[in-house]
């Protein structure tokens, strides 16, 4: 069949321009529809890396006493590097521990101004090989002498909730989303419709001089994929300004790295094809129902 | 080129659009389809068209049981046949030339033969010069001979004519009769339906009538002739024309035809 590109190009730009306030409208739709869509993926994706590290970062932390001695900084140091469980360890000394110390306490001053490097704790702060035995690694070291306290340190629960709180928020964003979907579906659906109708004579002349169905229909069906496609890219440039935005919050609150590119690659083409698939499921339902070939 | 087969047709309104229609229609031939409204001449076009299919019985066009072929063949058995309607059907925002090139660009024509196929049928048509006109800007009888333009532009090899002098002045429609005789010397089958008397009676071809759906008469070199009253009288007239006829074809099929005729009518 020798459909050839010209014809089926400029009929497409002819339909659209035509019909260009309906176009408009479900172009739009689909463009807000997928950017929520696309936030809402990429909102999951960063919060689910972001829980993933603090979870990973189940570690022990050996406090000493400030004045332990270097004999018993050195014994717990041995009795570090032979426990199993510990994958890694680094020393905070007086001085580093210290900033550490003023950054928790940043909200206090006055605790604050009561601390000096001298008489702040040094630490042992250990990488475990399972966060689940953090509890039994931690009790090796009660009692040891120049031990202050063995503490394991979970993901506090404040993450529990923040993930629960975005899996309420993502499940809301997608259902608006697959509401916008399913109105933008039937938004190109009708678009096509009209399409369909404003030409009813030119495809009348098309199946009376011997048309092939799909030579009628093929324009129709496209307009319908360059709609969803025109909309998928407008909400691909909106989820790229928000992953931007995402971005920004991520190093400024979380002092953690952003997102890997890869990801929002992943997340900008699902958008471009649930909007390609939306166009061409409503030109396709259009064009079987409303033109009788 | 055309055979009805013993063809019944009814609509699920209950209306019986033809019943057991059996006819013949050779290449070359010029046949007018004449009955009143609702007797089922468009339901013989379209069925020639295979925009409806037959009840029962079969229908041959040119060599094929269009009654058999699949969905998907339909456009190309219309590229033989070429189509002309009352209201002409042009597409008022197309040029006349970008009208009659429509009809070969959705068959996907390379554009070489398209602009030199379009220019000799304008010339043909007489309408060489408005090639850049508008449907609007043109008369009616313009307008129909751009639709027999645009019918004719693939060379089918029947052009079927809905009534289309039904709506022209006589001195218009005899200019598209000629049109159209002009159209059939090229070997082209011509079938038209039409209430127009004095074409029919004029150009004295073949004569098939319908009446409530049942062929009535079949008549070489016929007239118009009236309904059911002057039937017996159009009866022999076949006779008489089948007999002096030269047409050969005609014979023993309208003799069945009267048969069948008058057993109806007792």
């Amino acid at each position: 069949m020798a459909v050839s590109f010209d014809y089926v190009a400029k009929e497409t730009m002819a339909n659209l321009w035509r019909n260009r306030v309906m176009a408009l409208a479900a172009v739009l739709t689909v463009a807000v529809s997928l950017s929520l869509v696309g936030t809402a993926l990429l909102l999951r994706q960063v919060v689910n890396r972001q829980i993933g590290q603090w979870s990973s970062n189940v570690s022990l932390q050996v406090f000493m006493n400030a004045n332990a001695t270097p004999q018993q900084l050195n014994e717990v140091k041995v009795l570090i590097s032979q426990e199993p469980q510990i994958t890694s360890c680094s020393y905070l000394n007086h001085e580093r521990s210290y900033q550490q110390a003023r950054q928790v306490l940043a909200g206090e001053p006055t605790a604050l101004q009561a601390l000096t490097p001298a008489i702040t704790p040094t630490v042992y702060r250990c990488q475990l090989q399972n966060a689940n035995d953090a509890p039994a690694v931690a009790s090796i070291f009660t009692g040891v002498p120049g031990v202050f306290q063995g503490h394991a340190q979970y993901p506090a629960q404040s993450i529990r909730t923040m993930q629960k709180i975005t899996n309420i928020l993502q499940v809301v964003l997608l259902a608006i989303a697959i509401v916008l979907l399913i109105s933008s579906l039937v938004l190109i659906l009708n678009a096509i419709r009209m399409a369909i109708f404003a030409r009813r004579r030119e495809v009348s002349v098309m199946k009376l001089v011997g048309a092939t169905n799909w030579f009628i229909r093929i324009p129709f069906m496209l307009e319908g994929l360059v709609q969803g496609l025109i909309g998928a890219i407008v909400a691909a440039g909106i989820v790229l300004l928000s992953n931007i935005g995402v971005n920004y919050l991520v190093r400024h609150y979380l002092s953690s790295s952003t997102l890997p590119v890869s990801q929002l690659v992943v997340t900008e083409v699902v958008v471009v094809v649930i909007g390609v698939l939306v166009g061409v499921i409503g030109s396709t339902v259009a064009v079987r129902q409303f033109l009788d070939v | 080129m055309i055979t009805f087969d013993n063809v019944t047709k009814s609509y699920i309104t209950g209306i019986d659009a033809l019943t057991g229609v059996s006819l013949e229609i050779d290449r070359g031939e010029f046949v007018f389809l004449v009955g009143a409204s609702g007797s089922g001449k468009t339901t013989f076009l379209k069925m020639l068209l295979r925009e409806e299919t037959p009840d029962s019985g079969t229908i041959w066009v040119a060599g094929r049981d269009i009654g058999r072929l699949p969905p998907a063949r339909i456009p190309y058995l219309r590229r033989n046949l070429g189509c002309v309607f009352q209201d002409f059907r042009l597409l008022p925002n197309k040029t006349v030339g970008e009208n009659v090139a429509f009809a070969l660009e959705v068959i996907g024509r390379p554009r070489g033969v398209i602009k030199t196929q379009v220019t000799q049928v304008l010339d043909l048509v007489g309408l060489g010069q408005k090639i850049d006109r508008r449907p609007h800007e043109l008369s009616g009888g313009e307008q129909q001979r751009v639709a027999i333009a645009r019918a004719f532009v693939n060379r089918p090899l029947i052009l079927l004519a809905d009534e289309p002098t039904g709506n022209l002045d006589p001195a218009t429609s005899s200019g598209i009769m000629k049109l159209l005789e002009r159209i059939n010397k090229t070997g082209t089958t011509v079938v038209m339906a039409t209430h127009d008397v004095g074409i029919v009676d004029e150009m004295r071809r073949r004569v098939i009538q319908l009446e409530h759906g049942h062929l009535v008469r079949d008549q070489a070199r016929g007239i118009y002739g009236e309904a059911s009253e002057t039937q017996s009288r159009s009866i022999s007239s076949i006779a008489v024309g089948a007999v002096a006829g030269d047409d050969e074809y005609e014979t023993g099929f309208v003799e069945r035809r009267q048969v069948r005729a008058r057993r109806g009518r007792r």
